[in-house]
């Protein structure tokens, strides 16, 4: 009779490890991408650009939520969602400006960036496609 | 069947309402002009100190101390904000704050409202009313979620009488390898009411550049107008700022300082310098802060204006998406009879050398 809980106890936390794996994202499996009618931009140039300190190309961002979000700040900036928050308040309650538009999905952010000469985002590996050039890998 | 096919109608009008109604689905109406946003703080603040207030900042009455043993006024504060885009390259901001003010009240008032045009990524003019860039985080003073402490320290704000200017001012970043510069230039004037009396000030200009390097920046202001106070002939107002951050994300370092002569009131000398290390959620910090005033004589006959030192420590926990909270204790040394920088309401029994032991506590949100 005791087993029984046991078992299910053990099911549940399977479940819980796999829901959290699939959420997972490393930061070799995520991308930088441009227009392919655009120029290379360094790693230097990507925390700028995320972190509000220059403007000139266009951000985009994923989901705040995400999972590919937190991992592309920490990565690419060194600070973690609510640090990224607090930096993107300042900008924007000083009147300097708006932070990046967000994106539901990967697919969107291709979109954008196929369309637009000047935009700048980031998606996972596997999802680059003709439509946008890789310009930097994360890791 | 046809109870199914009531479900089906029910969840497709809701997921119609959810949908219209959400904000990034709202692209090709009313969001495309305006981004709605907003920011708060709710504070509690103790003094141990009885002989008078601690206040957030200067211009309150009132506080915590001698009125009252906890006070939730010296930081609670409650801002909206809506930006407009309004055609290519044509912006317009304006903000709205709720905060504790001169009169002791919370009546609302513009803080922000001004258009923007940028003539280039890098070259902007804006027209209205900004607040000025006069020290490091003078400009975000109010948005505590962007602050690493509860509050900007008290001796930095104390000599900086004005907080915003109606005016022009231009933008202009320029790169040079890998450091951006921010440059400013405002002209304007300005009113505050303080003590009792109103604060004017014209022919304001503004000098400010931003330069950062990476995790590194630098901040450097110089400020000059013609005031008037009260029943005093006009006077003029100089200030010198500098200040600097590095933030490398893991832990932080950051201090400012600035130099303010009062034709009249005399000069104004007030530094900070402040370190903090990040552990997940949690961010701890400490902060020493001082003013002091190094005239020996200025005219108003009122020396040694604000002076007071400030050993502060505390802990920012980003415990939910958009909010955090704050503990901060301080013990501030009182070196001054007529107005130390951090309090208000000051009590005949005030003896220099006394000291106050504060506790804050934040909640800082955004939305």
């Amino acid at each position: 009779m005791p087993r029984v809980p046991r078992i299910k106890a053990s099911a549940l936390c399977a479940l819980v490890f796999a829901a959290l794996a699939a959420t997972e994202i490393r930061a070799e499996d995520i991308v930088v991408i441009v227009n392919p009618a655009a120029k290379a931009i360094s790693k230097d140039q990507i925390a700028d650009l995320y972190l509000g300190r220059s403007g000139g190309l266009t951000p985009i961002d994923q989901t705040a939520g995400s999972a590919i979000y937190a991992q592309f700040y920490k990565q690419a900036t060194g600070r973690d969602v609510a640090q990224v928050k607090a930096i993107w308040s300042r900008i924007l309650f000083t009147g300097r400006g708006l932070p990046p538009k967000q994106l539901p999905d990967s697919a969107a952010v291709k979109q954008a960036i196929a369309a637009n000469p000047n935009a700048v985002g980031y998606i996972e590996k596997s999802a680059v496609d003709a439509s946008v050039k890789v310009v930097l890998p994360l890791d | 069947m046809q109870r199914m096919n009531y479900k089906l109608k029910v969840a497709a009008a809701a997921a119609t309402f959810v949908l219209g109604t959400m904000p990034g689905h709202a692209d090709n109406t009313i969001g495309q002009y305006v981004t709605l946003s907003g920011f708060g703080t709710l504070g509690e603040v103790h003094s141990d100190y009885r002989q008078a207030d601690f206040t957030g900042e200067f211009l309150q009455p009132r506080g915590a101390g001698f009125s009252r043993s906890w006070s939730p006024t010296p930081d609670s504060d409650l801002g909206g904000q809506a930006d407009l885009r309004i055609a290519d390259g044509l912006t317009g901001v304006v903000q709205v704050i709720s905060r504790d003010d001169e009169d002791g009240n919370f009546r609302p008032h513009v803080e922000w409202a001004n258009i923007k045009y940028a003539f280039t990524p890098d070259l902007a003019v804006r027209v209205g009313r900004t607040l000025l860039p006069t020290y490091e985080r003078s400009d975000s003073q109010n948005v505590g979620y962007a602050l690493p402490w509860v509050r900007i320290p008290n001796e930095i704000r104390f000599s900086n009488s004005a907080t915003h200017s109606d005016g022009v001012d231009v933008l202009y970043r320029v790169k040079t390898g890998a450091v951006i510069q921010d440059l400013q230039v405002q002209f304007g004037r300005t009113s505050e009411e303080f003590s009792g009396a109103v604060f004017h000030g014209k022919d304001l200009i503004v000098l400010s550049d931003t330069l950062q390097y990476g995790n590194t920046s630098v901040h450097l202001a110089y400020q000059t107008m013609i005031y008037t106070y009260s029943v005093l002939p006009p006077a003029r107002f100089r200030l010198a700022s500098g200040g600097f951050t590095y933030d490398p994300g893991t832990w932080f370092v950051t201090g400012d300082s600035n130099y303010a002569h009062y034709d009249f009131f005399g000069d104004f000398f007030a530094w900070y310098l402040s370190a903090g290390m990040r552990f997940g959620r949690f961010t701890p910090y400490v902060v020493y802060s001082t003013e002091h005033a190094p005239t020996s004589a200025p005219p108003s006959g009122l020396t040694a204006l604000g002076d007071e030192r400030t050993v502060g420590a505390g802990v920012r926990w980003d415990f939910a998406k958009n909010i955090d909270f704050k503990l901060q204790l301080q013990r501030v040394n009182i070196e001054t009879q007529d107005a130390p920088a951090s309090f208000n309401n000051v009590q005949p029994g005030l003896r220099v050398g006394d000291k106050a032991n504060v506790v804050s506590l934040t909640l800082d949100f955004v939305f």
